[in-house]
């Protein structure tokens, strides 16, 4: 689920990859500081995408130096704390919990012990994190029990689980201003959409194996062979639409410092994750950062 | 129109004509009601698309430019009407325009008839919600019982086309090592040296 929605690399500015890491950097330290240092574990390209579109065009940014337990010698740049990364910290935490929770009771019960631990560990930083966005919290609850109704009714539907997923990820435009929010919904609607098919096609073949819901097995009747040709190309398009109404919607945003960054993203980086998950060198793709 | 014309447009005041053409072009492109089609947020696009007429307008006036060329890309694109569309089916149309969504969705599921406008306006309607793959079904359906209306094939196509995708990256960044014009020359004169060794001559000039 996470990791799709990321820059594509070769076609950024230096400046700009170097912003980028830097907001990374920062939904770090945004929730080592909110949640503690295990929760860094959760940092995602995801939910540091979230922070740049929530990010106000009246707050300036500022980039500080930070200590990293991962480059231990070197101090690395970093955004310094806005309201937008925040949110996106409280989301991370929110949406982290209860996806270990859905895998946990997916797995069965021996595979799903990590999975169960992991959300026991970040229990705390749960309840801290429903505290300060209980409305938030209760949406994300309720439309995933929503999406665990539909996968367990195994309906042979596309859309259905994608527009749950969809509707999710909309609740974020919250964090935005009246005039905003409205495209920014739209864009996270499908975007949402976006990464829950590109993640059903992503793991077509293990779940295929498995037994494990799958919406693109359902839909297409596929087996363990993956999607034919036809079906393959078919989902290819509407998965560029998604993606283009997104776009659409993005234009409408105001503008501000992330905007390149996020058009990299949107018109470069999607379409560069869809073609790698299409040829199924998505996974080999992942170690390199 | 709000601000500078000038930012609007995202040129510099100094800014040769062609440098402005070219920008009011790409805006033009990027906010054409065509990639708002069937958009709850198209009229947000169409104030941008006026305010950005409006201040290539403006340039021409100060530059004393004879006439704009703004306006070419004024017209929205509307949907045709079918005139023997039932009283239903209008009034289905005008809820999903107006953005009422479950209205629409009542009055379809209470229709009297499942014919193929019906299966048109649920596209529609799914299409709004976002339901792309439950919309393209239904589209095909409308045209599989009414194959000559062009109202439903259209948005059949615009779903097999995956809607109208604008972006600001147009140039060719594949690494592809297609045949374009250096390839095909040098090729051609490897060739011909190679025809030459061998006795013949493909290309008499070299």
């Amino acid at each position: 689920m996470y990791g799709y929605v990321r820059p594509c690399k070769g076609e950024l500015k230096v400046r700009e990859y170097e912003l980028f890491k830097a907001r990374y950097c920062g939904l770090c330290h945004a929730l080592k500081k909110g949640y503690g240092p295990f929760a860094r574990f959760l940092v995602n390209y995801d939910f540091t995408f979230l922070s740049m579109l929530l990010q106000s065009p009246e707050e300036s940014e500022q980039i500080c130096s930070k200590r990293c337990p991962v480059s231990p010698f070197r101090k690395k740049s970093c955004c310094v704390q806005t309201e937008a990364l925040s949110a996106a910290a409280d989301g991370s935490v929110l949406l982290g919990w209860w996806k270990l929770r859905d895998s946990a009771s997916d797995k069965g019960f021996f595979r799903g012990i990590p999975y169960r631990t992991a959300a026991l560990l970040f229990t705390p930083a749960m309840r801290r994190a429903a505290k300060r966005r209980p409305e938030l919290s209760s949406k994300i609850k309720d439309l995933l029990d929503e999406l665990g109704g539909i996968e367990n009714s195994q309906l042979a539907s596309l859309d259905a689980p994608a527009d749950c997923f969809g509707r999710l990820l909309s609740s974020f435009s919250v964090f935005v201003s009246a005039d905003d929010a409205a495209p920014l919904g739209q864009l996270l609607y499908h975007i949402g959409r976006w990464v829950y098919i590109i993640d059903a096609l992503d793991d077509i073949e293990e779940d295929a194996g498995s037994g494990s819901y799958n919406p693109l097995i359902l839909r297409f009747k596929a087996d363990k062979s993956g999607l034919s040709e036809e079906d393959r190309q078919y989902v290819s398009v509407t998965l560029k639409h998604s993606a283009a109404i997104a776009a659409a919607a993005f234009e409408l945003m105001k503008k501000n410092e992330w905007t390149s960054i996020l058009s990299n993203i949107i018109y470069l980086g999607l379409p560069e994750t869809a073609e790698r998950v299409f040829a199924g060198t998505w996974d080999a793709n992942k170690k390199e950062k | 129109m709000n601000g500078d014309p000038y930012s609007i447009l995202g040129v510099s005041s100094n800014a040769s004509d062609e440098e402005i053409k070219k920008a009011y072009r790409d805006l033009a492109r990027k906010y054409h009601p065509d990639n708002y089609h069937d958009n709850p947020l198209a009229h947000l696009a169409q104030e941008k698309m006026k305010e950005i007429n409006e201040a290539y307008d403006a340039i021409q006036r100060m530059r004393g430019a004879s006439g704009g060329a703004s306006g070419q890309y004024n017209n929205s694109s509307s949907g045709s009407y079918r005139s023997s569309s039932p009283a239903w089916a209008a009034r289905v149309r005008a809820a999903i325009n107006s953005g009422d969504l479950s209205g629409a969705e009542q009055m379809l599921n209470s229709a009297p008839e499942r014919n193929a406008e019906w299966y048109f306006l649920m596209g529609s309607l799914y299409y709004r919600k976002g339901w792309l793959d439950d919309a393209r079904q239904y589209y095909q359906t409308a045209v599989n019982m009414e194959p000559n209306n062009s109202e439903y094939r259209q948005a059949l196509n615009f779903m097999q086309r995956g809607g109208n995708y604008y972006s600001p990256y147009d140039y060719d960044r594949s690494n592809n090592n297609g045949m374009d014009a250096c390839n095909c020359c040098g090729n051609l004169l490897l060739a011909d040296c190679c025809c030459e060794c061998l006795g013949g001559d493909l290309i008499s000039c070299c």
